[in-house]
């Protein structure tokens, strides 16, 4: 064991503690008190325990919080903001239901568009619906074991399934507008789809405050099925994303978001809407 | 001062009425809620929790009305911690992870603060050696106590506890009761329990609720002793009172009824309290756990 001959004076652990010594004067300070316990005993009162436990804390902090989950960096890296990216990826049941059913409808409609000889349709039937059916998969009690906390979270139910609906529609972006390129027939149709996709949302939502979230996938798909069907009988391809129609979706969806609005208030259910 | 108030709340399933016009209110401290299976007290909680709405009735948390706009009931909700009777686990996630995530989803934005926030928690529960274990390796009890943890996320004012100590051992018990007993200071804790022995070490008041109904809301002390002189301890066994057992020692402890021959006056606990307000219907429940 060390023993000193001399002590730092008072004034010097003060000015230590300050931080008013230069590098070469808090070194050898420093060098001194790690082998003098005897110093260490007179700076422990000059030191403010708040400033050492935040200092401790922050520590910690680094240390032992565990690495974020590959996910998580990953979506982080595309862009999204932590705490997002933490509520989109976080979970293994999360992420397998809005990507896989993304990509499984999009490989889907891009072998039925080759196999169909280059006919558009089944591209615009399904493409809309993905998002759509994304969201229906990736809420609800059975996919979603956290649904009991979502219900009672601050972040609110409503708005982590917009969000989940935005994921949805933008892991398939890039998909669906190169496979819309491919395809035959204006150029502008790789993107029209997205106007009966984005109207598509609030319309589940709205059906879904009445009947649940299957069951409103089933009518929604059902419908755009139709409509899609049944203008390939007489009608151009492209006439279900077609510039007037796209008003016609957009007037859905301010209905839908109504919808939502009166259903909250007329029930008295605490998120009837969602 | 009131942290809670519920006057005249209702609330149905179909035809079946839960909770049946009751009137509630506390504060700082800890009011257990106890009754049999089907009285209504997680619909109680849930709505306190504002998972649900009740039928009618006034709902006031915080002196907020969560009703009235989703402004308040998110101010609420920013302030309460809510304990699930059953909560799935993702079973991906480790405990940190999951923890992580609530924190998210109430708002805990900075990645820092999270962080030392979720830690917190974790140490509070005593899980801090099992931070980075994925759930689904941690045993029954360690999970109760994740679930357990992510409701104390923030300390909240208005903490709500569905069956707390269900899966946990003694020593766990004991180390909940402390934690909770600690938060109850500043913070109004309702919780939900079958066990009366929590009841009688945690809470200064207790609610009995039987069939949607309060039957009982004081203080323990004095549920105690509405069982005073109808408790005896008898030789042989008996089919007279609401509720009777061989104890350790070998004798009869028999609960209500009158009294048998050749017995002695044995001082009553709040389980036997608990048992003589609700009479057959707790003991069919006592028999069912013997069973």
């Amino acid at each position: 064991m060390t023993t000193h001959t001399w002590h730092t004076g008072a004034d010097l652990l003060e000015a230590y503690v300050a931080g008013r010594l230069d590098a070469l004067e808090g070194a050898s300070v420093e060098q001194h008190l790690m082998t003098c316990p005897e110093c260490r005993g007179r700076l422990t009162p000059l030191v403010e325990a708040p400033l050492l436990d935040h200092a401790w804390a922050g520590i910690r902090a680094a240390v032992e919080r565990p690495p974020q989950p590959f996910f998580i960096r990953m979506a982080r890296r595309a862009g999204l903001s932590e705490p997002t990216a933490v509520l989109l990826t976080g979970s293994a049941s999360l992420r397998t239901a809005w990507l896989s059913s993304s990509l499984v409808a999009l490989g889907f409609a891009f072998i039925a568009a080759r196999v169909s000889d280059g006919l558009l349709w089944p591209f615009l039937l399904v493409a809309p619906l993905v998002p759509v059916l994304g969201v229906a998969v990736s809420y609800g009690p059975s996919t979603d074991p956290l649904e009991t906390l979502i219900v009672t979270s601050p972040y609110g139910r409503t708005r982590l399934i917009l969000v989940r609906a935005l994921a949805v529609l933008a892991s398939c972006l890039p998909f669906a507008a190169v496979l819309g390129l491919m395809l035959p027939g204006p150029l502008w149709v790789a993107a029209a789809w997205l106007g009966p996709a984005l109207a598509m949302i609030p319309v589940l939502l709205a059906i879904a405050s009445f009947i649940g979230p299957r069951a409103a996938a089933g009518v929604i798909s059902g419908g755009w099925s139709a409509v899609v069907l049944l203008s390939t009988r007489r009608l151009p391809a492209t006439w279900p994303v077609e510039p007037d129609r796209q008003l016609v979706f957009l007037a859905l969806a301010a209905a839908a978001c109504a919808v939502l609005a009166l259903r909250s208030r007329v029930t008295r259910q605490i998120g009837a809407a969602l | 001062m009131n942290l809670v108030e519920l006057r005249g709340v209702t609330k149905r399933y179909g035809g079946t009425v839960a909770v049946a016009g009751i009137d509630l209110a506390f504060g700082e401290g800890v009011t257990g809620l106890l009754g049999p299976n089907g009285a209504g007290k997680t619909t109680v909680l849930r709505i306190v929790a504002t998972s649900i709405a009740p039928d009618r009735g006034d709902v006031r948390v915080l002196g907020r009305d969560p009703l009235q706009s989703q402004t308040e009931l998110t101010e609420i909700r920013r302030r309460l911690g809510y304990l699930p009777q059953e909560l799935g686990l993702p079973h991906d996630m480790t405990t940190f992870g999951f923890i992580d995530y609530v924190a998210v989803l109430k708002e805990w934005n900075d990645q820092t603060r999270r962080a030392n926030e979720v830690r917190r928690v974790i140490d509070v529960v005593g899980l801090g050696p099992c931070a980075t274990k994925r759930v689904v390796k941690l045993s029954g009890g360690q999970r109760r106590r994740v679930a357990l943890a992510q409701a104390l996320l923030g300390q909240p004012q208005v903490l709500v506890l569905d069956e707390p100590t269900t899966g946990l051992d003694p020593s766990q018990r004991a180390s909940l009761r402390q934690t909770l007993s600690a938060m109850a200071t500043d913070s109004a804790v309702l919780l939900s329990t079958h066990q009366t022995e929590d009841v009688a070490a945690l809470c200064e008041r207790v609610v009995v609720l039987a069939e949607g109904a309060i039957r009982f809301d004081g203080s323990v002390t004095d549920l105690v002793s509405t069982a005073a002189g109808r408790v005896w301890l008898c030789d042989e066994p008996t089919e007279t009172g609401v509720a009777s057992w061989r104890t350790g020692t070998g004798r009869q402890r028999v609960v209500g009824g009158p009294r048998p021959s050749n017995s002695d006056p044995a001082e009553p606990t709040l389980e036997d309290a608990y048992l003589l307000m609700l009479g057959d219907r707790a003991a069919a429940e006592l028999s069912l756990y013997d069973g």
